[in-house]
């Protein structure tokens, strides 16, 4: 486990630092992703609803397209897709409880899971490990954002 | 594959501002899940769009503006026309309303209303 500018990153997962997700490799291609604590910190801290997209649910989305909704009285957005893959599964229970996505960012209150179909090319552009916190602490810190 | 389509149709207006914040949430929440969406304004919903009025309508006292929202959905993409009759209504020019309003006539909420696969009217 770290802790960045506050915020609880575990060293051994995956990050897409533009939208603040995570993935964890499940083994094989299948990836399960979350929103990490700074994600539920900047949509305000209490969300309304966390809505998977049911349609994507064993089809192919690019990355970047959308995976889920997020809603909160702050915010309104998209989850995008971090990885281009075929969308194995969404966590049902965040329809009774989009809470889960705050109060237990990496564990009951993950998005989605999702089997990569281009994950050696897009691989690259996600961040993980020693190294790739202190990029995301950069990035952070660039934009000013903390989990304090 | 395009994205699916969908149109608002916002006849609400400064007068009701209870009916003003949906629409615009609504359609930012479209566009998150990936929907191509315009927005139409007619009738009093074109007051909205009128340079700074939004920014003065408050749905909820102490809430957000309807500027605020109107800035969200702009952001997300949400295509924003409008009713070239309705301006005659209120006696304004295209200048008066905000720069990224498209002037349509009626006609082309009609072929809006076909080329889209859900039209939501408020």
């Amino acid at each position: 486990m770290a802790i960045i500018r506050g915020c609880n990153l575990p060293e051994d997962l995956y990050y897409y630092p533009e939208k603040h997700l995570w993935l964890k490799p499940l083994g094989g291609n299948l990836f399960r992703i979350g929103l990490t604590p700074i994600a539920g910190k900047l949509a305000g801290g209490k969300l309304n609803a966390v809505t998977i997209r049911s349609k994507n649910i064993g089809q192919e989305v690019q990355h970047g397209k959308s995976l889920a909704t997020l809603e909160s009285s702050k915010y309104v957005g998209p989850v995008p897709a971090p990885i281009t893959g075929i969308v194995k599964s969404g966590n049902d229970r965040l329809a009774a409880d989009p809470n889960l996505v705050i109060s237990d960012p990496y564990g009951e209150g993950w998005v989605a899971e999702i089997e990569a179909t281009k994950w050696d090319q897009e691989k690259a552009a996600l961040l993980t490990g020693a190294e790739g916190l202190a990029e995301y602490e950069k990035k952070l810190a660039a934009a000013g954002i903390s989990c304090g | 594959m395009a994205d699916d389509k969908i149109l608002i149709i916002m006849t609400s207006g400064p007068d009701t501002p209870r009916r003003c914040a949906t629409p615009f949430f609504f359609a930012t929440l479209a566009t998150a899940m990936d929907y191509d969406v315009t927005m139409f304004f007619t009738i009093d919903g074109t007051l909205l769009l009128k340079k700074g009025l939004a920014d003065t309508v408050f749905p909820k006292e102490g809430g957000k503006s309807v500027g605020e929202f109107l800035k969200e959905a702009m952001d997300s993409g949400v295509k924003m026309t409008a009713c070239t009759a309705s301006l005659e209504l209120h006696g304004l020019s295209p200048e008066d309303l905000i720069p990224e309003v498209k002037m349509v006539g009626g006609a082309s909420m009609w072929q809006m209303a076909e080329e889209s696969k859900t039209v939501l009217t408020f």
